[in-house]
């Protein structure tokens, strides 16, 4: 526990909900294990997405393996978010601190917004596309953000224990 | 594109494994201090134990392991609690103030090794 993090973190640390999980001998590790798998599907899921946004599995429509694999990502992400929400709280005042830790909330922040521009923006011109179709400059952009910045939040989330 | 995303794949499995293994990077390896003496505060917690001890000089804070791995290595919450004499092996960190990361510790004439 450090005194120099923000209140609600040195409170949220200081909970009997935080300390249940680091007490448990099975939850802190079940959180990493559920933390990892829940990042298996969905890097899988958002790898399909981005690859189809760049051009690639050109056989498939993309608007329907989009459809399809963003349902994954978002129980995926939810996973993450439940697990990580674990971890965290067991250490909130170092973690809050933590450089790596704030670079990759902003990282995720990041993601979501291209999620967002993706949403709003260059899905219009991906769902009726047929297979085979020429992707647009600026689904290809969106692809290529995503790919570029979940991989980051990936190496900053193993990197949080060394910084 | 095949070629692209085999690309990514590797460097992804790459830098994994690369990482996989927990650094401790934040430890002076070429500077092992043993810190003996009784056991001030007790935390059986994960994601590590922590024991303070008093030593000789100060009180050092020990890191110890994750409690699962502490239990199979019979380095129960008993072998570590308030006010048991410890013998702690380590290494000093590098960013936290009398901080160090044992190696193994001693209690009553047993070692347990904690890595």
């Amino acid at each position: 526990m450090t005194d120099q993090a923000p209140a609600i973190f040195i409170a949220l640390e200081g909970s009997s909900f935080a300390a249940a999980i680091r007490q448990s001998l099975w939850l802190y590790p079940a959180a990493n294990v559920g933390h990892i798998i829940a990042l298996v599907f969905f890097a899988g899921s958002v790898a399909v997405m981005d690859v189809r946004l760049l051009g690639g599995l050109a056989a498939t429509a993309p608007g329907r393996v989009i459809g399809r694999a963003r349902w994954f990502a978002i129980g995926a992400l939810a996973g993450m978010a439940m697990t990580g929400f674990l971890l965290f709280a067991a250490e909130a005042s170092h973690v809050s601190l933590n450089p790596v830790f704030q670079l990759k909330l902003a990282l995720i922040g990041a993601g979501l917004v291209n999620v967002g521009l993706y949403e709003f923006g260059a899905k219009r011109e991906v769902e009726g596309l047929p297979p085979g179709a020429i992707m647009p400059a600026r689904a290809r952009i969106v692809g290529a953000v995503s790919l570029l910045v979940w991989i980051a939040v990936a190496a900053c989330g193993r990197s949080i224990a060394y910084f | 594109m095949i070629r692209a995303i085999t690309f990514f794949a590797a460097l992804a499995l790459l830098s994994g494994a690369a990482l996989a293994h927990h650094g401790w990077g934040s430890y002076d390896a070429g500077k092992p201090v043993t810190v003996a003496g009784p056991i001030v505060t007790s935390k059986f917690e994960n994601p590590h134990a922590t024991i303070t001890v008093r030593g000789t000089d100060k009180v050092w804070t020990v890191t110890l392991a994750p409690t699962s791995r502490m239990s199979s290595r019979g380095a129960t919450e008993k072998v570590v609690a308030v006010g048991n004499n410890v013998s702690a092996y380590g290494y000093p960190s590098t960013v936290e103030k009398d901080e160090m990361r044992a190696e193994r510790i001693t209690v009553d004439g047993k070692t347990y090794e904690l890595r």
